[in-house]
């Protein structure tokens, strides 16, 4: 612990030492009784003796969703006791105490007392929380002595889910066994197609009445369940925030339930940040890959780089031939959409995901910035005519809006359009 | 007690008046902007009583370790609320706590400056002595200020 005297006793200290040198220089008592009130002062400051004390802080789980309460618990004891003892939690951007993250209170020799702190979960992410910071102080303030005490406790806040109802199918599917129908022909549930028998074909694929009616062999094609290679494509390369509220928020939960979504699925997912840290995890399937979708997107962060990059520095793996691309982003930075233009010259089936940043950002109607607004949202819009072009469904989810409406209007747009 | 000393300074009051309105000041300032000036409010409030005791040229001020109190009352009392801002929740018992050990402290603080003045009254037979006590009392109280803040 590192002690501190409180500047008044310097004061005092001065104060009494020039009482009784002015009572000597003049010969009168008045000085000297006015410093004998300090004297008895420093004495008493000097009287306090560094405490004891014991602190461990503790969190009832270490692993909670966005909006979640979560207990923090901090055991203190002192063996000579404290008579005023002041401690401070600090907590991270995100998460905040009811209440407030200080208390004063008073220790007793040999008591043990235990405070709890009720955190709640603003924001996903990884958090740390403490260690304590703590004040011992005497009863007059004159002294104290700070430190701090107990281990920092991680905290994983995982990002909320959207509800979906259906989420985009692939146009192609991938060889292993899935819960999506395939276009390709095979052997499975939903009915496909009728056609002659050909040596291999199955007793049991034989359409009787068909056979019976056209007196050859003739068998049932069906359209095979298959699985989907599903990559999630994260721009972290530039965000809007205001208000406490952020584009790069709102994605990293998009992300989460569509990996949730996909996964339940029996699909593989993969994930890319693409931004001024890339990461990425290689298609995997299962709650693990689940979990270490989660802990990638939770050290998500915006991280601002000039570096010229683009999708040839990804791992081959990454990016599974004939995979689903969804692109969530802002549709800030060229150099995302260059690389998502890339990945669409390459035959991916890639769809974007724009998270607006416009509602984050009105202008005051009237200042110039309105034009400069205006300009903005023009050249975006010619950046989604782009991607049109070029056979890119380009669907943006608005700030209060549900993830679910702009995936809905995927499927609109692939009944319209056909990739080219 | 700054009013008290202008008022005691008599004739020469307009020597001590801007002090004593200088360390008023000080005192206000020092409670708006977290403590600044505090100490040296509390100096300008002890040294415009001196000044004016010792120009006023009466006998023994009897009232000497009630302004005593005051002064150490003031700068408790100003600690005390600047420390209350603080945003935190307390126990209820910290503030009478503090509140009855500043009381013990200005009860004790009078019965000492009492005593004192009381001494003084005491014929001096050995004016050396009592200047080497004076003396090292001084040197005392500075030195253990030291101590204090060193430890």
């Amino acid at each position: 612990m590192t002690g501190h005297t409180s500047p008044r006793l310097t004061v005092y200290a001065s104060l009494a030492a020039a009482g009784l040198v002015a009572g000597l220089a003049f010969g009168r008592v008045e000085p000297v009784a006015l410093a004998a009130p300090f004297v008895l002062a420093l004495v008493a400051a000097a009287a306090g003796r560094e405490p004891r004390v014991s602190v461990s802080l503790l969190l009832d789980r270490d692993r909670a969703l966005e909006g979640d309460e979560v207990t923090a618990t901090i055991a203190l004891s002192s063996t000579g006791g404290v008579d005023r003892f002041e401690l401070l939690v600090p907590l991270p951007q995100g998460v905040s105490a009811e209440g407030g993250h200080a208390r004063a209170l008073l220790l007793r020799a040999g008591e043990e007392r235990t405070i709890e702190l009720r955190l709640r979960s603003e924001r996903w992410g990884a958090f740390w929380i403490g260690p304590v910071l703590f004040r011992a102080r005497d009863v007059l303030g004159l002294r104290s002595w700070e430190g701090e005490a107990g281990e920092a406790q991680p905290l994983r806040v995982y990002p909320s889910e959207e509800t979906l109802r259906s989420l985009v199918p692939p146009l192609e599917t991938q060889v292993f066994a899935g819960n999506q129908v395939s276009r390709v022909r095979g052997e499975g549930i939903e009915f496909a197609d009728l056609r002659e028998w050909q040596p291999g074909d199955r007793v049991r694929r034989v359409n009787w009445r068909a056979t019976a009616l056209r007196g050859s062999l003739w068998v049932n094609e069906q359209y095979p369940e298959r699985n989907t290679d599903v990559v999630l494509f994260l721009d972290t390369f530039a965000e809007v925030r205001a208000h406490g509220r952020s584009t790069n928020d709102r994605a990293v939960r998009a992300a989460a339930t569509l990996a949730h979504g996909y996964l339940q699925r029996k699909d593989r997912v993969g994930l890319v940040g693409f931004g001024g840290v890339l990461s990425w995890l290689v298609p995997e399937s299962g709650t693990r890959q689940l979990y270490a979708i989660i802990d990638t997107l939770l050290s998500s962060d915006i991280v601002h780089s000039y570096a010229l990059r683009g999708v040839e520095v990804l791992p081959p793996r990454t990016l599974p031939p004939k995979a689903l691309v969804l692109a969530i982003t802002p549709l800030l930075d060229d150099r995302t959409a260059a690389a998502l233009l890339d990945l669409r010259a390459r035959r991916y089936d890639l769809i974007v995901v724009e998270v607006s940043p416009v509602e984050l950002l009105e202008p005051d109607p009237a200042s110039s910035a309105e034009l400069a607004h205006r300009l903005w949202r023009l050249s975006r819009e010619a950046l989604r005519w782009r991607y049109e072009q070029v056979g890119v469904p380009v669907v943006t989810w608005r700030e209060g809006e549900p993830l679910a409406a702009p995936l809905e209007e995927v499927n609109a747009f692939r009944h319209l359009a056909r990739p080219a | 007690m700054l009013a008290d000393s202008v008022i005691r300074a008599g004739s020469n009051a307009t020597f001590f008046a801007p002090g004593a309105a200088l360390g008023t000041v000080l005192l206000v300032a020092a409670l708006v902007d977290g403590g600044r000036g505090l100490g040296l409010a509390l100096w300008l409030g002890g040294a415009t009583y001196v000044g004016a005791v010792v120009v006023a040229g009466h006998r023994i001020d009897a009232t000497a370790p009630l302004v005593a109190v005051l002064l150490l009352l003031c700068g408790e009392l100003s600690a005390w609320s600047l420390d209350e801002r603080w945003r935190m929740r307390f126990d209820a018992g910290l503030g009478w706590r503090r509140g009855a050990a500043i009381g013990i402290l200005a009860l004790s603080a009078l019965a000492v400056a009492a005593l004192v003045v009381a001494l003084s009254a005491v014929p001096p037979s050995h004016g050396l002595a009592w200047t080497v006590a004076g003396a090292a009392a001084a040197v005392a109280a500075a030195g253990t200020g030291v101590w204090v803040a060193r430890r």
